[in-house]
Parts: C-alpha cells; sequence; structure tokens
C-alpha cells in the first residue's frame, strides 16, 4: 500500500453526451485508497455511464481520469481490469446456460488451467466467506449466489478498485448484510471501493465519502455519516421530492378481487411456479406483493393479467365474477386490467405509434375497434387524452412508444390503463427505471384511482415504494405468498427474513428501518 | 476508422421508402460492373433488362403476366413475413395450388359450365392452404421450426408433381411425356381481351393487394398480425393468440400461393408440365421485402421483379447472357434493400476508433 | 446381399454424408456464436462451383478445394456484413445469400459444364485404399477424413478451449459478452467465415467427388438438410455425426433402391427422392416432442447485437 496521499481514482470533470441527453456534465470527484465511496444519484442520474467510462466500456467526451495520480486512458474493460479495476454489474453479466467456473474463467484475462483456477476461486471463497460451488450451471443458482460468482470474479483480480453498480437492489436485506461484511473487509485490506446505489439507508450504514449526481452534474461530495437520510435525499432528488397525497382515515370497502389458491406450473426452464397463491384485495385498497427478483413475480403477473390463464375459474374473482379461464382480452372487458414491469415490447410495442398502442388494449372497452376494424379517430383522441392527462412528453399521438423515455413511456402506459377505469389494477414494477418526477405522478395516479373505488395490486421489488404507497402487504418467495400484513404495523425485520425464504427466528440485522421513509415522508 | 450506428429517435420515413429504390439502383450498377468483370456489356445487359421491359410496348403484356402470380403470392408473404412467420415454401404451396386446379380439371374434361374455373380455384386455393397447414399445425403444436419445414415441403411436392405426371395423370395421347392433357375452355382462365395474353389473374392479383393493404391496415386482424410479430409479448398481453396468428398467416400464405398456382395453371400453362415450378415462390420472397411487406408495395415490387425476368428473357435472346443472371440480380437486390434497411432504424456514422477517448 | 454390396452402400452412405457433416459443422459453430445464417445452401453451391473452376483450371484437386472455401468464407462475408456490422435481419440475409449462390454458381459454371475434373489422389497406399473389402475404411476421398477430423477438431474446440468458451459466452449472453471486454462482432465474424468456409469445402465436395461434373443446384438442397441436422444434432458435434450418416442412409436408398428389389423397388422413384426432406420433418418433431419447452439452442440465436452502449 503506498503512503503517499494520491487519490486512488480521480475524475476530473468527466463529460459525456448522448444524443439528445448530456450524460455526464463535468463531474469531478476522488475516490482514496481503503475507502467505500458511494455514488449517490435515482435512476438517470447518470450513474452507470460514470463508471462505465471509468471500467472503459465508454470513453468520455472530455475530462481527465488519474489512476493513483496518473492521467489514464482506459479503453477497454480489459485494460481496466490490468490497472486493478474490478466490477460487479447490476444486471449480471453471466452465462445462463455455463457453469460457475466457465464464467469465471471467462472474466480472466490470462488464461489459467480449470485446475488452478478452481484452487485460487476456493482460497478467495474460504478468505471472505462466500459459498459457491463451481460445477453449477448459473441457470440453477439463486441471484444472491449469481452475485458472487460476479464478486469472486472480480477479487480474483486482487483489484485496487471494485465498482458495485446497484449491488442490493435485487438481494434480501440479510444478503445485503453478508455483503456489507465483505466489502468492509475488502475496504480494511486497502481495496477502495466505488459503491453505486440510490438507497440512503445502506450509504448511510457502509460508506466513508458520498458524491451525489443529479441529471448527470454533481451535487455534492459529502460524509454519509453526517448527512441525514433527509438531506442526502434533497441533494439526490432537488426540488423533487414531493409526498403520496394519501386521503387520511379512509376506509376501504368491500371484498372485490380475490386469488383464491391460484396455481401455475413453471414457464420454460428458468420460470417459478406459483403455489397456492392466496389473497384479497378491498376496494379502494393498494396491496403490495414484495419479494427479490426471480420468486414468481413475473408468473404472478401473468397469471393475474391473463396472459398465462389458470385451469380453475374462481382462482381468480373480481366481484364475483370468475375470471380464471378468460384471456387478457375478455379480462380486460371484465374491468381487470394489468402493467407488466417491462415496457418496451411487452407493455408497449416499441415500434407503434402511442394510438397504436392504445388499440392495444384499449380497443375493447372503449370502443377503439368496432366489428373488426380500428376507429383510427377515436384511437388517436384516446392516446391525446393519455398524453395530456398524464403529461407525457411526446411529439404527438404519431410519436413511435419506442421513441419515449422511460418514464414518459410508463406514465403514457399507466394512463391507459388508468382511464379506462379499471375495477381492478395489477401492476409490477410501476417505477422501475422511472424519474422521481414521474415516479411520483404514477404513484399519485395509483392512489387517486384506488381513491375512485378501484382495487390495486403492486408488484415491486423495491421495498421503500410499497411502504410508502401500500395499504397491506405480502411476501412472494419461491413462488408462494406470505399471509398479508398490515404496512402500518409491519416489521421490516420479517420482511427481510420472508424475502430470503426464512421462516425460523429472526436473527440480528443492521437495517436503519427509520431510514425505509425517509424518501416519502 | 469503424461505422457505428445510431439508432434513430423514430424510424426514418423517407429512408422507408428511399431504401427500396436506392437498392434497385445499386444493383444496376453494381450488375453492370459485375457483367463488365465476367466479359459481357455490362452497362448494356442491365440497360436491357431493367429498360426494355419498359419502352418496348410488346413487352408489356409480358409484364403483367409475370407480375401477376408475383404479386399474389408476395401479398401473402409480407403477411406472414409481418407476423414474423417465416413461410419459405411459397414455391411448394404454388405447386400444391395448380396440383388442387388440375385435379379438379382432370375430373371434369368431359363436362362444361361455368362452375368449373371457380371450383378449379377453389381447390386451388384449398390444397394451397393444406399444404401450408402442416407447418403451421407442426409450429403451433409442436414448435417446430417453420423455415425448415416449409422449405422442406418444397422438395417433396414438387416430386409428387414428378410421380403423379409420370403416372396417373399422364396424357395418355401426349406420346410418353410426363404432362396432362389441355385443359378445357370451361377450365381455362378467360384473356381480357381478345388477341393479348393478360388474362384474369392480373386483375385479380391487384385486387388481392388492395383487399390486403385494407384488411392490414385497417382491420383488427391487420393489427394482431403486425402485434404478433412486432412485440410477441405485447401481443399476449394485448389479448392476442400467437398461434391463431400462425395459423391465420400460414392459410393465408399458403392460400394465396395456392391462388396464384391454380391461375398460372389454368392460365399460361393450360395445363400441368415438369416445368411447372419457375420459382416464382421464391422470387416472391424478396417482391414481399422490396414491398416493405406492404401489399401495395408489393404490386410495384412485383412490377419490379417481373421486369427482371422479362427482361433477363431478352437480355439472353439478344445479348446471350445466361438465365442465371437473374438470380444475380435478385440476389443483390435483397442484399442491397437489407443493407439499405439498416438506414431506416439508424444512422451510419463513421467514427475514429483511436480519437473518441482523446483528451487534452 | 453380398459383402461387395453392403461395402457399395456404406461406402455410398459415407460419401454421401460427408459433406453435410462438413457443412453442418460449420453451421454448428455459427449458431453456436448466436447467428443463424441460412445461406449454407448459397454457399455450398459458390463453393461447390470455385472448387470446380479452379480444379478444371490448375488440375489440382487440392487448389480447388482450397479456393472452394476461400470462396464460400468471402460469400459468408457478406451475411457477416449485413448481419453483423448493419443488424440487418439474419433470417432473410441468408435467404438472399442462397438465391444469389444460386444464380452466381449458375452463372459462374456455364462456362464449366461439360468439362471434367481430375479426381483426389488417395490418401492411403494403392493395396489398402482399393482393396475389394478394406476400401470401406481406407479407400474414402481425403475430404471424408477431414469431416470426421473436424468432427473431432470442433468438438474439442468447443469444449475445451479458452476460444470455443468464449465462442460459447458470446452465443449465449452477448451483452454480458460485450460487457466483460469481448468483442462480440469479432467472435461472430470468425465463426461466419468458418462456417462459409466449411459450407465451401462441402459444396466442393459435390463437384470434385460426389459427381465429379458440374451442374446447375447440384447441392439439391442438402444445405438446408445440414441447417436441420445443426438442430438435430442440439447443436453437439458428435451428434450431428451421427445425423448426418442417418440422413446419408436414407440418402443412398433412392440409389441403391432398385437394386435392392422387394419393397423397395416397388415403391415409385419419387418417394425415395422425396424421402429425406420428409425425414427431416419428422425429425425435427421427434426433437421438439423430446426437447419439450426447454431449449437447448444458444441463447442469442439469430438476434442482432449492436454494441450502441
Amino acid at each position: 500500500m503506498g503512503t503517499d496521499q494520491k487519490p486512488r481514482l480521480e475524475l476530473s470533470g468527466i463529460t459525456k453526451r448522448f444524443p439528445g441527453v448530456l450524460a455526464n456534465d463535468n463531474v469531478s470527484f476522488a475516490v482514496q485508497p481503503g475507502a467505500i465511496h458511494a455514488l449517490l444519484g435515482e435512476n438517470g442520474a447518470g450513474k452507470s455511464t460514470l463508471v462505465k467510462m471509468i471500467y472503459g466500456i465508454m470513453s468520455p467526451d472530455a475530462g481527465d481520469i488519474r489512476w493513483n495520480g496518473e492521467v489514464i486512458r482506459v479503453a477497454n474493460p480489459k485494460a481496466a481490469r490490468k490497472l486493478g479495476i474490478g466490477m460487479v454489474f447490476q444486471h449480471f453479466s453471466l452465462f445462463e446456460a455455463l457453469t460457475v467456473l466457465e464464467n469465471i474463467a471467462l472474466g480472466m484475462d490470462a488464461k489459467i488451467p480449470a485446475r488452478e483456477l478452481e484452487a485460487r476461486i476456493r482460497q478467495v471463497m474460504d478468505q471472505y466467506g462466500l459459498k459457491l460451488d463451481p460445477h453449477r450451471t448459473v441457470s440453477t443458482l439463486s441471484v444472491g449466489e449469481r452475485q458472487r460468482i460476479e464478486i469472486v470474479r472480480a477479487l480474483l483480480l486482487n483489484p485496487k478498485l471494485l465498482i458495485m453498480d446497484e449491488p442490493t437492489s435485487v438481494l434480501t436485506p440479510q444478503e445485503v448484510d453478508q455483503l456489507f461484511i465483505v466489502l468492509r473487509k475488502l475496504a480494511a485490506e486497502g481495496c477502495s471501493i466505488l459503491y453505486i446505489s440510490h438507497k440512503l439507508h445502506e450509504i448511510k450504514a457502509l460508506c466513508d465519502t458520498a458524491t451525489i449526481l443529479r441529471g448527470g452534474k454533481l451535487v455534492d461530495t459529502c460524509d454519509p455519516k453526517v448527512e441525514t437520510s433527509r438531506s442526502m435525499a434533497e441533494k439526490m432528488i432537488g426540488g423533487n421530492l414531493k409526498s403520496i397525497e394519501k386521503p387520511q382515515g379512509r376506509s376501504l370497502g368491500t371484498e372485490k378481487f380475490v386469488v383464491n389458491r391460484l396455481n401455475l406450473p413453471a414457464i420454460g426452464h428458468f420460470g417459478t411456479a406459483l403455489k397456492d397463491i392466496t389473497f384479497t384485495v378491498r376496494a379502494g385498497e393498494i396491496f403490495g406483493i414484495a419479494g427479490v427478483a426471480g420468486n414468481g413475480q413475473t408468473a404472478l403477473l401473468l397469471a393475474l393479467s391473463g396472459e398465462e390463464p389458470v385451469d380453475d375459474a374462481g382462482a381468480i374473482t373480481l366481484d364475483g365474477v370468475p375470471l380464471g379461464t378468460l384471456d387478457a382480452k375478455r379480462r380486460r372487458l371484465e374491468g381487470l386490467a394489468a402493467v407488466p414491469e417491462e415496457r418496451n415490447g411487452h407493455a408497449a410495442v416499441p415500434d407503434f405509434t402511442l394510438w397504436d398502442n392504445a388499440v392495444l388494449t384499449a380497443r375493447d372497452r372503449l370502443g377503439l375497434a368496432l366489428s373488426g376494424f380500428i376507429q383510427p379517430r377515436a384511437a388517436r383522441k384516446y392516446a391525446g387524452e393519455v398524453i395530456s392527462a398524464f403529461s407525457v412528453k411526446a411529439t404527438g399521438t404519431e410519436a413511435v412508444a419506442g421513441s419515449l423515455s422511460g418514464g414518459n413511456l410508463q406514465k403514457y402506459i399507466m394512463g391507459r390503463e388508468i382511464l379506462q377505469k379499471p375495477t381492478a389494477l395489477v401492476v409490477s414494477q410501476p417505477t422501475w427505471g422511472v424519474d422521481a418526477g414521474a415516479a411520483a405522478a404514477i404513484h399519485q395516479s395509483l392512489v387517486d384511482l384506488a381513491g375512485a373505488g378501484s382495487s390495486i395490486i403492486v408488484i415491486s421489488q423495491d421495498l421503500d415504494e410499497l411502504l410508502s404507497l401500500c395499504d397491506t402487504l405480502a411476501v412472494i418467495n419461491g413462488g408462494r405468498l406470505s399471509k398479508p400484513m398490515r404496512v402500518s404495523e409491519a416489521d421490516i425485520n420479517e420482511i427481510g427474513l420472508l424475502m430470503g425464504g426464512v421462516h425460523g427466528t429472526p436473527q440480528e440485522t443492521h437495517i436503519e428501518s427509520g431510514a425505509v421513509h425517509a424518501v416519502t415522508a | 476508422m469503424q461505422l457505428r450506428l445510431e439508432k434513430r429517435a423514430q424510424p426514418s420515413r423517407t429512408m422507408l421508402y428511399a431504401a427500396p429504390i436506392l437498392a434497385v439502383l445499386l444493383t444496376m450498377v453494381v450488375g453492370a460492373i459485375l457483367f463488365s468483370v465476367i466479359g459481357y456489356d455490362g452497362i448494356g445487359a442491365v440497360l436491357e433488362i431493367f429498360t426494355r421491359p419498359l419502352t418496348n410496348p410488346l413487352k408489356w403484356q409480358d409484364l403483367g403476366v409475370k407480375a401477376a402470380p408475383l404479386i399474389i403470392i408476395g401479398v401473402g408473404l409480407s403477411i406472414a413475413y409481418r407476423a414474423n412467420v417465416w413461410n419459405i415454401g411459397a414455391e411448394g404451396q404454388y405447386v400444391a395450388g395448380a396440383l388442387g386446379g388440375t385435379a379438379v380439371a382432370l375430373l371434369t374434361m368431359k363436362m362444361q359450365g361455368p362452375w368449373i374455373l371457380p371450383a378449379m380455384i377453389l381447390f386451388g386455393i384449398l390444397a394451397g392452404m393444406a399444404l401450408a397447414a402442416i407447418p403451421a399445425f407442426l409450429k403451433t403444436q409442436f414448435d417446430v421450426n417453420e423455415i425448415l419445414t416449409t422449405l422442406m415441403l418444397n422438395y417433396a411436392v414438387v416430386q409428387l408433381l414428378y410421380f403423379l405426371l409420370r403416372t396417373v395423370w399422364k396424357d395418355p395421347m401426349g406420346f410418353s411425356f410426363p404432362k396432362t392433357p389441355l385443359f378445357t375452355a370451361s377450365q381455362s382462365l378467360p384473356y381480357l381481351w381478345p388477341g393479348t395474353i393478360l388474362h384474369w389473374g392480373v386483375p385479380i392479383a391487384l385486387l388481392v393487394a388492395v383487399l390486403a393493404w385494407f384488411v392490414m391496415s385497417r382491420s383488427v386482424f391487420g393489427f394482431q398480425v403486425r402485434v404478433v410479430g412486432s412485440a410477441p409479448h405485447a401481443a399476449r398481453y394485448g389479448g392476442f393468440s400467437a398461434k391463431r396468428a400462425i395459423w391465420l398467416v400460414m392459410l393465408v400464405s399458403g392460400g394465396l400461393a395456392g391462388l396464384a398456382g391454380v391461375l398460372e395453371a389454368a392460365g399460361p400453362f393450360r395445363q400441368l408440365v415438369p416445368a411447372f415450378p419457375t420459382g416464382y415462390g421464391f422470387t416472391a420472397i424478396i417482391v414481399a421485402f422490396l414491398g416493405r411487406l406492404n401489399p401495395l408495395g408489393v404490386v410495384i415490387a412485383g412490377i419490379v421483379l417481373a421486369i427482371s425476368y422479362v427482361g433477363g428473357e431478352v437480355a439472353q435472346t439478344t445479348m446471350g447472357l445466361p438465365s442465371a443472371a437473374t438470380g444475380i440480380f435478385q440476389g443483390m437486390l435483397l442484399f442491397f434493400l437489407l443493407a439499405g434497411d439498416v438506414l431506416v432504424r439508424y444512422r451510419v456514422r463513421a467514427v475514429s476508433t483511436r480519437a473518441s477517448g482523446e483528451t487534452a | 446381399m453380398t459383402i461387395e454390396f453392403a461395402i457399395a452402400i456404406i461406402f455410398a452412405i459415407v460419401l454421401v454424408a460427408s459433406p453435410i457433416l462438413l457443412a453442418g459443422l460449420g453451421e454448428l459453430v455459427v449458431e453456436k456464436a448466436g447467428v443463424l445464417n441460412l445461406g449454407v445452401e448459397g454457399m455450398m453451391l459458390i463453393g461447390a462451383v470455385t472448387g470446380f473452376a479452379v480444379t478444371s483450371s490448375f488440375g489440382s484437386p487440392w487448389l480447388g478445394t482450397l479456393a472452394a472455401a476461400m470462396a464460400g468464407a468471402t460469400a459468408s462475408m457478406i451475411f457477416g456484413f449485413l448481419t453483423l456490422t448493419l443488424a440487418a435481419n439474419q433470417v432473410a440475409t441468408g435467404l438472399a445469400l442462397t438465391i444469389f449462390g444460386g444464380g452466381f454458381s449458375a452463372l459462374a459454371g456455364k462456362a464449366f459444364l461439360g468439362k471434367t475434373v481430375p479426381a483426389f489422389t488417395q490418401l492411403f497406399p494403392s493395396p489398402l485404399a482399393t482393396d475389394p473389402i478394406w476400401r470401406v475404411v481406407f479407400g474414402y476421398s481425403p475430404l471424408v477424413y477431414f469431416s470426421l477430423a473436424m468432427c473431432i477438431g470442433v468438438a474439442w474446440f468447443l469444449k475445451s478451449t479458452r476460444a470455443g468458451l468464449i465462442l460459447r459466452a458470446v452465443g449465449e449472453n452477448d451483452l454480458s459478452a460485450h460487457s466483460i471486454g469481448y468483442s462480440v462482432t469479432g467472435v461472430r465474424y470468425a465463426a461466419v467465415a468458418f462456417g462459409g468456409a466449411m459450407a465451401g469445402i462441402a459444396g466442393s465436395m459435390f463437384s470434385l467427388v460426389l459427381t465429379p461434373i458440374w451442374a446447375e443446384g447440384l447441392t439439391a438442397g442438402r444445405g438446408w438438410i445440414a441447417l436441420a441436422l445443426v438442430v438435430f444434432a442440439a447443436w453437439k458435434p458428435y451428434r450431428l455425426l451421427v445425423g448426418a450418416y442417418l440422413f446419408g442412409a436414407v440418402m443412398t436408398l433412392e440409389v441403391h433402391a432398385k437394386a435392392a428389389g422387394g419393397v423397395f423397388s416397388a415403391l415409385p422413384s419419387e418417394l425415395w427422392a422425396a424421402l429425406p426432406y420428409l425425414m427431416t420433418i419428422i425429425v425435427l418433431v421427434i426433437i421438439s416432442l423430446r426437447r419439450s419447452g426447454n431449449s437447448v439452442a444458444p441463447a442469442c440465436l439469430g438476434k442482432p447485437f449492436l454494441p450502441t452502449i
């Protein structure tokens, strides 16, 4: 370890422009040796772009990157690794059909015989308490195990700087704790860690320094131990911090949407089967379904939307009408609408115009198609209404869906469903990858729809979102749904354990529950 | 230096229409160079192939007769390809259509009446559909790739044609040549005007294209086909069944290829011979793409490809250019079209790989 | 059935199967890299005519085969440029390559109609290669042994080498391979070129070994059968070998049906001619029945990749 005070990594004036966006605007900060440095910002703030430049996936349009004081040009990830920069991606760069060992070998630049590599992997795993079977095929591993592969792969190169891109977005609170232990140990050994997140409580718990980005610009570099979650959130979100207006003391109506012993076999090789899903949503209630990705959320949405009808008609009822065997079109006619998490290609056709996309789900309920023929005038009118009611930024109804930004497309999709006045609405990840302004608008529209007496089901991996939005909450794990609990009485530790599939005695966790409501308080 | 593609926010409408024109022009230029290189008069050959059929009024009828089957098959394929269903078995379905119509014709040799020709056409369409139903069934039931099944059936149907012509359908008065008897007047497609070779298949082709355009752009069926092809998950989310769409587009494209086959058999051929399969089913693939998978575009594309056929024949007689030249032109046309297609969705930027990372 | 007849049949099967095996191995590697090149038939025809032309002009079948490989690889680069650099639709581009290959080979072959070419010299010394019994092991064209060596080589490459691992990774998850730092497009170009070269050699086997004359469209759809066999083989080289020989057997039946007598000669010859194609369909159905749901195809097969971000 060097005794000189040169920062491990120093960025000065980094700028990166994409067609139409300035992703990074003159960003400068430094990461010290052995520091855990947070890069904080909401989705779209430019964090990922910035680290991609550090890791050599992209190159900056302007600005300098200094490594131990020297200006460098990182031509590609290989060059980055050679310098001692490791990266764990948010969306894992793993190969499903290959084994753990093969995956790690692919991440190594030097050619190492399989046996020697395996020995080194075992050594790293022992050293940091990471458990993995090198000969398992990745497709059979859990999300947490997959992340471990990435970490092991990065650690094998003895990195001097480890970049972690949103590492906890798919982990249970308990897995998060284990990860933090590994990261603290690494930092103690002198490895710098650049930790990207938008979760304030994590950053307060883990990091020494935090650099906050907003809209591509650096807002502040501060000490998260000194700052409050509220102050950091304000820096991160700017003037957009807006709380959800929930009418106080509203009473929930009668039981409306009832799911009773819903079963669905696994779809495809990597799918999760649904087992005896049971819950009831009353009129005006917002029902949240929490869980770590890959525990049956996708299947649940498909089963509820009608994209995967089930054999038992009575498994899903809306106002007493059995819907289980109906397809998506017929369920919509009965008043059940759904919005899947994937916008492009699932909730909307990216190559189609916005009015064509209105026809996709509103053609029967709103008469946008009559006796087998599309009514372009009516469809354009409805698309226009959605655009203005939800302040969607688009060139007009003729714009193709794929040309909209994520937030605007999501607002359009939500608007398209909500303005059809569904009796029940199922949404998955309603604010995934959406900027704070749009997220607040979407949350408000869901609250308003519930206020009008509809039943709403929100499936989300973002626990903060669910806790602030929902009246009731249940956790999905391995295709089974936990008992619903009232959000006002929910215990964060218990939710965490349910997410991890643990039903025994709660063990110690270090979640600062106070921070959970910070953003929306 | 490296070529980089930048996605356009909105597909370029200009490029959508410009790409096929560019493709045709590039094909002519490169074709001229290619033929000069191998020792022909390249420019002369290209002019002969692409302009002679247009400047010589005698060839206009030929164009119509050649374009009709290409348009009818191309329209069907354009619908199937919109749904991302890769029916490349139109050649077989076209032959099947002819077989279906001829079966009726051989049974009605001694009969007369205005119902015979419609019956032949009906059976031709049904035969084309029946052949297309096999890959549709295999794809929807067993998830068998339709590219391979439709293609394999082409070879099988041609063998069936040979078998029938060699055995049960052979004309006893045909001097042991493998061919059917000539169709009777009630079995033949009438000419539009006496003294021309333009038959009723030409207006039928135009009618098919206009109808298909209307259905594809305005009906929920057309919408379904487009959604299934563009975003299958969104289709299911919108309540459309992909299986239903596969069945429908296979039957429509098979039926139209069958229609083209029976019209060709009852029109220009008036009998079945081993040389009946002339590759219209394959050329129609190019027609469908060149027409931007739009039925009205297919009409124009059908005429362009018909020009290359007729012009190819002209060049064969006047310049001794081999008939295979047409295949080269068609392949190149499709290459250039596909390359040009990129410009619809992307901007091509030349970037220097070195410079982008350099800073002062 | 005499032993000579049996040996003749085995001999024929091996000869017919080898080009399919070669073309199939090439396509297998291409598909493992995540690219679907439907232009195998076209590349085979281009290889066939080039191999024949060069052999006929220079008198060396070895030179001809080499030229065929280069011609196939060159043709595949047209496909590569369109689909890999310009991200054009792979299905349509493959079809275009097949149409182009048909036209090109017919035109280029015009001058060579009716010409003959010298045969390959035997690889093994004459008592072994010409022995009525032992020729079943030693008497084949060198390209037959080449196809078997390539089968072993491709299997070893994919399973045991680092380059093979990278190739599989690129076909499995192009985005990840890109983010780790591998050149997805580069790997795919290499795979496509290899596939083209193999198809070219397969084509030259038709015009130099199977029927040493040039005829338009002499590959008769065998390129498509090779494509189907890759699916049949579940992207495994040794299963491809089995598949190719199985099809070789069916195709040989067509030729020897009459001689075999009995039921074989009673069936119409057209049925025998159609049988390989019909069998391909049946085989495809059988595999998809067995596979039922979880596909073993490379995950990125046929999907365009553009490293824009």
